[in-house]
């Protein structure tokens, strides 16, 4: 009642204290999104996260615990990108802060000028060429010339960016470069074993190069860790169709059959 | 500790850019660098004959509504046929017409075009009886009855038509007698013989299940405006097989033929034999869902294994929207490999056959997935327009909603069309050295082959939505040597479809098999054109028949530069 009248700096302890008791679910649910509202009121980041994390973990699809979470993370970015500027604004990291904004925004041209204000001031600086390969390939029309150069400077300056390896692979691959493009994503994958798209890339590229039996390994890796993707199933089951595996590869149809009946596609 | 990628999954996700990434232009373009060859033709391959010359007058009409009808805006298809066999090819061409949700201001009708042999055309529909009684979709072209005369079957919305060609210029509507209305939406049609007993059958293909009662919105929710829907939002039909009872009576098989157990959203299709059994399959594009193919495994029945095939979807498991469709040996291995054009931003496919009906895409390779990325193609077929003895590729495209110009940048709806020419070991999109026609932009969908004024160089008919049709003329054909052959089963089916001539005119030894449909909506002059570069002579000619004969016969001392008949079993040319 407090916190619903508004005086949360008297409710949230009482709160926070009465949450972690409370054992009926619908009772816990507001308790928690009430102490979540307060704390968010009253600047109080470990509590506002603490009952934001309980909310998602118990309440994981839950519009309003999403949107809740949503608003209070966005705020918080707000924030800390202000006091970055306040506090360091000529630092590489308000710089790059900027010229993500102007990326997000579609401004290729200030977030290109700004990224390039990066590398003039640290040419070592990791993660820019990835980030001005990755403008380049958002262009219309895209200029991939550019991006591939963009990847190989990224490489150069940091050679364990599985990012950058996973991008110079799929342009690769879209030239039908199987083995330019398998040498890519077989790095990328080495470099983040935890990278999924770079197995599926990989076996994608192997099963279009006719090496299908060496595609089964990362195809099998990807549909583990991405059991609702088509994409795996499908390139899985290929892979095994044209090494003779007739059963698993009717089995691995069938998933990707379930899979797309889940995410069909959206009319205009 | 391992690095984590600067993107992550938070604002970028890293299948975004993979999938993002079908918008990249290829960073090598293999097929521009590998054939540095010199282009023979020099000025334009083909070249547009103005109807002021042709006297085809005739334009298409969509009757384009506010509510925006789906059939708008997918037609109409066209035909080269000799109706009356005067050895020169005719053309007929098909319309929009009276349904649910059109009434025309004034009459529509289909047009049949008789060939003048001096480069122009006559209007004869009307006496020919053929102007179509509904929304006119394509047409397929089949002597059905073995009469000597090529029939029409007419698709349309919401019926369809079987014209009986009597041989006296005339035609008569026997839809009736013979059973095959196909009541529905009906798209492309193809005559071959499944069964192997001699007679053409009939395969159409349904699209959704549609009707004015049925229309859906999609558009504009604020402004009410509407705009064509993607096809997701309708249900989809199964396809009809009408077996040929050689009474003309054809009984519908669709059920237990199999075809009907898999649902269609069907464009386009072909009838070829892709695994070398002697029983042709078929291969059917669908919209937003997997493609079919049917392989034919005898004794009346159709297995569908697009998917395992490797020719039901893309790379990424999804659907596409496949429209135009055709099928040839391209690399000449022994084996038929196909083609299928999408919609922009899904690239268009060019599958190999790699034998146990097992197929990979080579589109990206090839250099024909970077040219086709932004496209939407219908009409398209393998033939070999410069008669070198190789099999081009010609299509025309143009995106099926009229308002996508202002929601996709980099998107037309009016398109140019494509050619790629195949060297023998790969293709090369020399669109932009074959003539001013590749550089102006078509509301294609129809695309016909005919060599209307036969002098070897196979033409082109394509057609536009709610435009006039574009009759080319080729001019690159004549610049190499090459023999016209008209097949005519006697045992096997008079079409002689799934006939397959194999050829040596020098190195190295050819072939070339007669397939069922392939383009959009399209018919195709039925005689095969050889290719024989600039060899003198042909070596010799051998013609395996389809089945039921199966026979194969064997010609020398053939000339060149001229057509021919073949008759099976009389074991000569006239």
């Amino acid at each position: 009642m407090l916190a619903q009248k508004g005086h949360c700096r008297e409710a949230l302890p009482l709160l926070k204290k009465a949450t972690p008791q409370i054992t009926d679910k619908q009772l816990r649910y507001q308790t928690a999104m009430m102490t979540a509202r307060c704390a968010m009121s009253l600047d109080q980041t470990e509590s506002a996260v603490r009952a934001l994390l309980l909310l998602n973990r118990e309440f994981p699809r839950d519009p309003d615990v999403l949107y809740t979470t949503t608003h209070f993370y966005s705020e918080l970015a707000s924030r800390a990108s202000q006091e970055l500027a306040a506090t360091a604004p000529n630092s590489t990291q308000a710089q790059q802060l900027e010229a993500e904004a102007f990326e997000s925004q579609g401004n290729w041209d200030k977030a290109t000028a700004q990224y390039r204000q990066i590398l003039q001031q640290g040419p070592k600086t990791p993660g820019i060429h990835y980030r001005l390969g990755r403008i380049d390939l958002s262009k219309t029309p895209p200029e991939a010339d550019d991006a591939k150069k963009e990847f190989e400077e990224e490489l150069k300056i940091d050679p364990n960016n599985a990012s950058a390896e996973f991008m110079l692979g799929e342009t690769a691959r879209q030239a039908g470069q199987w083995e330019e493009a398998i040498a890519h994503f077989s790095r990328a994958s080495q470099l983040d074993e935890s990278f999924a798209e770079a197995y599926l890339a990989l076996g994608m590229s192997l099963n279009s190069a006719g090496k299908f039996s060496e595609a089964v390994t990362p195809l099998e890796k990807y549909v583990k860790s991405q059991p609702g993707d088509p994409a795996g199933h499908y390139q899985l089951a290929t892979a095994y169709a044209r090494t003779g595996r007739k059963p698993q590869a009717e089995h691995e149809m069938t998933l990707q059959r379930q899979a797309t009946a889940k995410n069909p596609q959206q009319p205009h | 500790m391992l690095h984590k990628p600067p993107d992550g999954q938070n604002f970028f996700s890293r299948r975004y850019f993979l999938q993002a990434l079908a918008a990249i232009p290829a960073l090598h373009r293999v097929v521009e660098t590998a054939d540095q060859s010199p282009i023979v033709n020099s000025g334009s391959s083909f070249e547009e004959v103005p109807a002021s010359v042709s006297g085809i007058n005739w334009t298409h009409v969509n009757g384009r509504s506010p509510m925006a009808h789906l059939p708008e805006t997918v037609g109409a298809g066209c035909a080269f046929l000799d109706y009356d066999n005067d050895g020169w090819m005719d053309i007929y061409l098909v319309n929009g017409g009276p349904c649910d949700f059109y009434t025309p201001p004034q009459p529509l009708r289909n047009a049949l075009y008789h060939n003048n042999r001096d480069g122009t055309f006559t209007d004869v529909t009307v006496r020919a009886g053929v102007g179509g009684n509904a929304y006119g979709m394509g047409v397929a072209v089949g002597d059905y009855d073995g009469d000597g005369f090529p029939d029409l079957y007419v698709t349309q919305y919401p019926h369809s038509i079987l014209y009986h060609n009597n041989g006296d210029g005339t035609f008569t509507d026997v839809t009736a007698k013979a059973g095959v209305a196909a009541p529905g939406w009906a798209t492309s049609a193809v005559w071959f013989d499944y069964d192997n007993d001699g007679r053409l059958d009939l395969f159409v293909c349904h699209f959704v299940d549609y009707s004015k009662d049925k229309l859906k919105f999609c558009g504009d929710k604020l402004t009410g405006e509407r705009s064509y829907c993607i096809p997701t939002i309708y249900d989809p039909m199964p396809c009809w097989l009408f077996h040929n009872n050689g009474d003309g009576t054809f009984t519908d098989v669709s059920k237990e033929s199999g075809i009907a157990q898999s649902l269609a959203k069907a464009w386009g299709a072909v009838a070829a034999d892709i695994n070398n059994d002697g029983l042709m399959d078929l291969y059917v594009t669908n919209d937003t869902v997997p493609n079919f193919l049917f392989a034919n495994r005898g004794k009346g029945r159709f297995e569908e294994i697009a998917m395992l095939a490797g020719v039901g979807v893309n790379a990424f498991g999804k659907p596409r929207s496949g429209m135009g469709v055709d099928a040839a040996d391209y690399d000449q291995d022994g084996w038929i490999d196909l083609f299928e054009a999408n919609v922009d931003h899904e690239m268009y496919s060019l599958y190999h056959n790699d034998k146990e009906e097992a197929f990979t895409d080579v589109a990206l390779p090839t250099g024909i997935g970077e040219a086709t990325r932004m496209l939407s193609g219908w009409g398209l077929k393998f033939f070999d327009y410069d008669n070198d003895g190789n099999l081009d590729l010609l299509m025309c495209n143009g995106h099926p909603d009229d308002k996508v110009d202002k929601k996709i940048p980099g998107v037309k709806y009016r398109e140019p069309m494509l050619l790629f020419k195949n060297n023998g070991k790969n293709f090369r999109n020399i669109s932009a050295n074959s003539g001013p026609i590749f550089s102006q932009p078509l509301a294609g969908r129809g695309l016909a082959l005919g060599d209307f004024d036969n002098d070897g160089a196979v033409d082109v008919l394509v057609t536009q939505n709610n435009a006039a049709p574009v009759l080319l003329r080729n001019n690159a054909g004549r610049q190499n040597h090459w023999l016209g052959v008209k097949l005519v089963g006697r045992k096997a089916n008079i079409d002689a479809i799934g006939a397959k001539i194999t050829y040596r005119a020098g190195e190295p030894e050819r072939h070339q098999s007669k397939v069922g449909g392939g383009s959009y909506l399209s018919s195709h002059d039925p005689r095969m054109v050889l290719g024989l570069g600039q060899q003198m002579k042909l070596d010799w000619l051998e013609v395996k028949w389809p089945e039921p004969s199966g026979k194969s016969e064997r010609f020398t001392n053939l000339p060149i530069n001229r057509y021919i008949t073949i008759v099976e079993g009389e074991g000569k040319w006239k």
